[in-house]
Formats: C-alpha cells, structure tokens, sequence
C-alpha cells in the first residue's frame, strides 16, 4: 500500500467517478432515445410532491389531481365543485337523508379488464370502512351500517345518522379495481388502478409520475396519449419550464411573473376563484375579544381590497360570508367595508377607547408574514398595537391543539386559511364555528359558541332536504358574520398557466387539474 | 491496513447505535404531533387518537425506539406516516441521483479547484493568480439559488441547451452540478493555493532544488502532493455534506435528492423517514471519513495506521 503512488490512487478514483456516472448516463440515454420514438406527451409541472396514489388515503390537492385522472367516483365534481353523477347513472337520497341509492352505468371496464359493477362498489366501500391502515377519509364511511346490492347495476347503502357531506365523500372516494384490492392492497399508494381515461405507468419518487390513455375508457374522446406530472417546488423553475415548453400546463402560477408570461403568445393564463377563504380568527372567550364590538371595530378596521392587493398581489375575492362564494348555499352578506370612525367607535363603546395590545400567530411561510404584517399596521390605525408571534407549522399546531379546554387556549387571534369542497357545507362550517369543534376536537380555534347556531347547524345536517338545507345555512352565515368570530379577509383566486398549443386542460375550483379531455390542438 | 479498515468499520457500529438513540430522541422531542398532521385540520379528537394508535405513536418511545431497531436488523427501513410507502421505496428513486450528483460536483469541483490553486501558487501575484483569485471569490459568494436561477435563464430559457430540471439524462445533471460544486471548487482552490505556497518555502524543497530537480517535479512530487493533506480533508467534509442532499439545488432544479425528502419529512414529523435518513447520512460521513484517512497514508507515508 505504501508504495502505491498516491496521483495513481488518485487517477483511480476519478476514473471510478466517472465510470459510475458513466453507467447513469447509460440509463439515461436509452430513455431519452425512446421519448424520440413515441408520441407527444403533455408534461404538467405542480409546486408539491405527491404524498400517496391511494384514493382512500389521500388528502392534498397534488395527489388527488393525479388520481382524478385515473379514477373516478360513483359522483364526482363539475368545474365548479357541484356534485354530478360519474360512475353512478343517477342516484337519489332518501327524506331522512340516512338512504343513498345509486344506480350504475353499464359496460364500465377497470384499466385491469375487471367490470365495474355493485358488487366492485361493494368491495370498495368495505375497503373504506374496515381497513385499520387508512388513517384518512373513513369519516362518514364509519356510519354505514349496511350495503344492500339491488342488483348488479345498482346498490343502496344507509348510514346510522345523518351526515350532511356524505354526497361529498361519495364524490372523493374513487373507485379501486376490486381484483387489486383482494389480492395486491399494498400496490395501492403505489400504482393504482381505476376506471379513469388514464392508466398508471410509473411513479418515480421526487422526480415524476406518467400516466396513459386508456383506450377502452367508456366515454369516447380525443385524448393525449401520455401525461407526466413533475413536482417543481420553486416557481422560477416552474415559469421557465412553462417558456421553454418543457410544461405544458403549470399550476400554481406565481402572480409575480403573471404580466409577463400574458405578453408572452405561447402561453395562455387563467385565473379561477377557489374555495380556500383567508381570515384572523378572534378568541371569543378571551378578553377583550370577547366583545363583540370589540371584533367587528377589527372587522371594520381592516381594507379588504387593500389586503387582496397587499398579501395575494390582487388576485382574490373579497370574504363577504363565513364561506367562499363557490360553496353550496353561499350568501352574501353586508359587508364590513373599511371605516376607522366607525371601529373607533365601537372600540370606544367597548370601553378600550386607548386600545389595547394583541397577539396574532401564523406559520413562518413569507405570505402568512406579510399577511400578518398587514393586519397589524391596519388595527394600529385604531389604537390596537398587535405583536407577530410566528412558529414553524407543527409547533404552532401544537399550541393551538394542545389546549385541551377552552380556558387553557393562550390563543388570541390566528391568520389562517380554510378550503372544503364546494359541495360540502358541512365541513365549510362545522369544524369552523360549532361549540363541539373547539380544539382539540376541531378548529372553531375562535371559541365561538352559539347555542342557536349549533341548532341551526345540527338540523341542516340531519335533513336531506335542499331547501331547508339553504334556508337554514342562510340564517347560519348571516349569525355568524355577524358575530365576528374572524376578521374576514379574502378568498385566493388560483392562476395557472397552458402553452397554446394544448386543450382541455383545466384547473377546478378545488385546486384539482382535470385532464379528462387533455389534448394538442 | 485491511485489518485497519475492517476495524474501523467495527467500530462503526457502536458509534451508529449512539447516533440512532440520539437522533430518535431529539425527532420525537421537537413539539409537533404527526398524528394531528397526518389526520389534517378538519380531523376531530376522534379521529386523531385513531390515528395516533394506528401509527404506534401511542406507545411509549423506548417500546418504539426497539421496534424501529428491531425493523431495522431485519432490513426494513419502516413505513413513511405521510404517504404509507415503505421508506426504501422513497429512498430508492433518490439515492442514486444524490450519488450521481455528489460525484460530478465534486468531480469537477477538485480538478478545477486544484489547477487553479495550483497555478495561483505558481504564479503567485501575477496575472493567473488575481484571475482564479477572483474565479474563487465569485465561486464562493454567488449564492446556490440565484447561481442555479440564472443558469436556467441562460442556458435552458435562452440557449435549449439543458433542460431546466429533473434527472432524466445526463443533461439534466450539468447545471446542478455546475451550481453545487462552484462554491467546492472555490474552496479548494483557495487551500491548495494557501497549502502549494506554504509548502514551496519548506527545507526540503529547497533542498530538492538544490540537488537539481527539475522545477516541474519538484512542483508535482514533492510540493504539491506534501500540500494537499488539507486540501483533502475539506473535500472529504464536502463530499459528506454533499451526499445528504443540497435542498437548494434540489429545489430550484426540481431535482429528487434525499435533502429535500429530509426536509419535508422533518416539516411533517414524519418519524421513521427522518431517522432512517440521518442514519443513512451517518454512514455515508463515516466512510467517506474513513476514505479520507486512507488517503492521508497515501499522500504522506508517515502518517500510518496500527490495525
């Protein structure tokens, strides 16, 4: 060894580098020669990875687009977030909303030539129900008490109470090829398969994931014959890859680069409104907020539209109800437009006609940053002074959740978001205002308790009843803003962008990308 | 020297065990409940205590902390709490093009660094000199992100030329590694440079010359091999960092590493990819460390190893 001359050791390894990227290269190569070969593909790059393929598991947005592609749901969702039947011909809910019918499109193959019938519908709701290994999206399937097979092209399944986003879930929990399910479970978050126009190839971790048409899917139509989604977590990357052409379609677009990429003739942007509503939600049970004078001069203090421009660099919608307008039974309501006389009013009234301090807490992202920035510089303008205390996610997860009373909360006020469904009303409110949902049980992080409310709410989730449904959440929303639980700021609209080149590609209000009739022109 | 390697790879296995304990204690001391996280905002008590106990973080920590050993003898790495994927699976598609990248970064990064320095040496305050002095500099203070921007401006957005991320091809490794290793590059350059002049007023190279040794071979073998034992224990620390995964890099270039899986692991309190990813990283330092040492002998026989 001693011998050995060390610029020869030195020589070697080097060559060793070499070969060993060498042999990557190889790899690499062949792939490249065989994208020449086949035909175009449209390549769409999103801003996250995808956490999981299995339907029954997921809850982010990035997977479940991907999904969507693939499977589909006994109902699903139209470009604005209202349920309409997919697998399902028609169905119908029974008065006592326990009751769901649902008969089946016929002729429905799976990508694996497996029918697709009630019993497969069968085995998947069991799937939902009794596999311990899903941790999500069981909610509602935890109410079932029987699945009744009618016929091979039509099932009911009943649920032990109401429950008002039973539709929804029925519309989120797509369906799985029986045989995968009974003989191969573990391939599920890996490669799925469904009934989609699009049928899985390949996931490579971190890197992309490829689909392909289906050619025996049941509703004809032009489709591409390839899609790859890549995870492009930086937006810089992301808009170059939209100019070179490397990305057809990209979602999210950076607002910054929005007057740009729109001078640009090969790229058509598009802006939707989305279901995600941006707010401070106020303690109600801590002095001072417990006046609610008090949160409506916060209300009053705040310029919406300057907050739409500030924070969301103008894309946005004002929040003129507890809900985003997208949501079923959305009403709008009277505005709290921006009026410092009238908040100092209040405040005055209130008895803090000095002000007083706050606290707000948000994450460390740079948006919630300036989000929260803003809110302080609006309430100082009514003698509030609010101190920024931001903690990494989990943390701050820790110290809103961890108060297991409405006493121990040390929470003030929090900048935050909220998305649902459009569909489902329920989780739009339930979770946000309900006296049962304080943490650590839910996020009614504002301690808003209203008895009437609770009723109001309770009685619209155990009818199946649309009109009174409305006309119930109408009284709900008008309460609630009344009440003030949050200062209301906004709602994001989505941008994203497409090369000219393609169609059908569209993002929903949901934030999903539905691809089912992507194509070149 | 075998036995000397093969001791030191024994001794590795007590240093882990260390490491494994410490590393599973701090993760699980961070605030932050993985259950509450994998269950999502809407989840209710309910729910979560469901979760809790389907992902065995209801047991006490000692009982896991055995259980995850217990896995890990058997070869398996355990399941990721935030997408239900075996963890070899997450790491398999990452690791390789971590390596890949590694090699060519720092592949380049020594042989320019070291021609630089070495010229710098050479031709200490003359032209060459301020020219890689400068190079050196900018290598060090460009910062990754906007090094990595700028690149896919130029070279995929104007020119075609790479594409703008991935890692299908080698294409796509040209720019990473061009942005990763300039920083290295500087580095090195910069020891050897310091090292080469240091070594160049010693005794014995005077001697060297005064016995009539070419100036080239006295350069060569005697200066610059005696020079580079500092020089390669910076490349031996780099490499190791390297091959945890550059988030920076991996972020702008769209590029999957195993940094950007740690990070987003750690955001979601996901237990057994963070501890499977710092051991394998314990490992990876230890050898390269290993190498190192190795490499010492080589370059300078007195250093020498008892096995």
């Amino acid at each position: 060894m001693r011998k050995v001359n060390s610029w020869k050791m030195l020589f070697f390894a080097l060559v060793c580098s070499i070969l060993l990227v060498g042999c990557s290269d190889e790899k690499s190569a062949n792939s490249e020669k065989g994208q020449t070969g086949k035909e175009k593909e449209i390549v769409i790059a999103v801003n996250e990875n995808f956490i999981s393929m299995d339907p029954h598991n997921t809850g982010d947005t990035n997977s479940n687009s991907v999904q969507s592609a693939m499977l589909e749901g006994l109902l699903g969702f139209d470009k604005d977030g209202k349920i309409i039947p997919v697998l399902a011909e028609e169905y119908s809910v029974s008065e006592d909303a326990l009751e769901f019918t649902f008969k089946l499109n016929q002729g429905i193959k799976f990508h694996d030539g497996e029918d697709f019938n009630a019993e497969a519908v069968k085995t998947n709701v069991e799937r939902i129900m009794n596999d311990e290994s899903l941790r999500l999206n069981s909610r509602g399937f935890n109410l079932i008490t029987s699945i009744d097979i009618l016929g091979d092209y039509e099932i009911k399944i009943t649920i032990e109470k109401p429950y008002g986003a039973m539709l929804t879930r029925f519309g989120s929990a797509k369906m799985i090829s029986p045989k995968l399910i009974k003989e191969n479970s573990s391939d599920i978050p890996k490669s799925p398969v469904g009934t989609g126009p699009f049928k899985f190839v390949e996931w490579v971790q971190g890197d992309h994931l490829t689909i392909e048409r289906f050619d025996d899917y049941w509703k004809k139509g032009e489709r591409v014959k390839k899609i790859t989604y890549k995870p492009v977590p930086e937006n810089g990357s992301r808009v170059a890859m939209l100019k070179t052409g490397e990305a057809s379609v990209i979602y999210p677009l950076p607002a910054q680069n929005l007057e740009e990429l729109e001078a640009n003739k090969d790229v058509v942007v598009s802006k939707i409104p989305s279901t995600i509503a941006r707010y401070v939600s106020i303690n109600t049970m801590k002095e001072p907020f417990n006046d609610v004078r008090v949160r409506q001069a916060f209300n009053y203090a705040v310029d919406k539209d300057a907050f739409i421009n500030v924070v969301n660099s103008g894309f946005g919608l004002p929040l003129d109800s507890i809900i985003p307008s997208k949501t079923i039974y959305y009403a709008k309501q009277d505005v709290y437009e921006q009026n410092i006389e009238k908040a100092k009013e209040l405040l005055k009234e209130a008895g803090f006609e000095n002000g007083f301090t706050a606290e707000i807490w948000g994450n460390t992202n740079s948006d919630t940053m300036k989000g929260m920035q803003f809110i302080q510089q609006q309430l100082k303008e009514i003698g509030v002074t609010v101190e920024i205390k931001s903690m990494e996610e989990g943390t701050l997860s820790d110290e809103i959740y961890g108060a297991q009373t409405p006493e121990d909360s040390k929470l003030q006020m929090w900048y935050v978001s909220w998305s649902a469904y459009a569909s489902d009303i329920t989780n739009a409110t339930k979770p946000l205002f309900h006296s049962e949902s304080f943490p650590p049980n839910g996020s009614n992080t504002a301690y808003y308790n209203n008895a009437e409310v609770d009723e109001w709410m309770d009685a619209a989730n155990s009818t199946g009843d649309t009109s009174k449904q409305a006309e119930l959440y109408e009284k709900i929303q008008s309460a609630v803003y009344k009440d003030s639980p949050w200062i209301f700021l906004g709602v994001d609209e989505l941008l994203y962008g497409s090369r000219s080149d393609i169609e059908g590609i569209y993002v929903e209000t949901g934030g999903g990308i539905n691809v089912n009739d992507a194509n070149f022109k | 020297m075998f036995q000397y390697i093969l001791k030191r790879i024994i001794e590795m296995i007590p240093l882990l065990l260390v490491i494994s304990i410490l590393s599973f204690l701090f993760i699980h001391m961070i605030p932050g409940d993985p259950a509450r996280l994998v269950a999502g905002k809407d989840a209710t008590l309910e729910d979560v205590n469901r979760v809790s106990i389907e992902l065995g973080l209801d047991q006490p920590i000692w009982k896991q902390y055995i259980s995850f050993m217990g896995n890990l003898f058997q070869g398996d790495l355990g399941t990721s709490l935030k997408t239900g994927l075996p963890v070899s699976t997450m790491f398999a598609d990452r690791f390789m093009p971590s390596v890949y990248l590694t090699l060519l970064s720092m592949g380049w990064a020594v042989v320019i660094g070291l021609i630089i320095g070495t010229l710098s040496a050479v031709f200490k305050n003359k032209w060459p000199d301020h020219l890689g002095m400068v190079t050196a500099v900018s290598g060090i203070s460009l910062p990754g992100f906007w090094l990595g921007l700028i690149l896919i401006q130029i070279f995929s957005v104007q020119l075609g030329w790479f594409p703008t991320g991935g890692s299908e091809g080698w294409k796509s490794y040209v720019l990473p590694s061009i942005t990763l290793g300039a920083g290295i590059m500087s580095m090195l350059a910069r020891f050897t440079r310091s090292s080469l002049l240091e070594t160049l007023k010693a005794d014995f190279i005077r001697t060297g010359r005064a016995k009539g040794l070419k100036e080239s071979s006295v350069l060569t073998k005697h200066a610059l091999r005696n020079s580079l034992i500092p020089v390669v224990t910076i490349a031996g620390l780099q490499f190791g960092f390297l091959l945890g995964g550059s988030v920076v890099v991996e972020t702008v270039f769209s590029f999957p590493g195993m940094g950007r899986l740690l990070i987003d692991s750690i955001a979601f309190r996901d237990y057994p990819v963070i501890q499977s990813a710092l051991l394998l990283f314990s490992v990876e330092f230890i050898l390269v460390n290993l190498i190192v040492d190795i490499l010492y002998s080589t370059l300078n026989p007195k250093i020498q190893y008892e096995s």
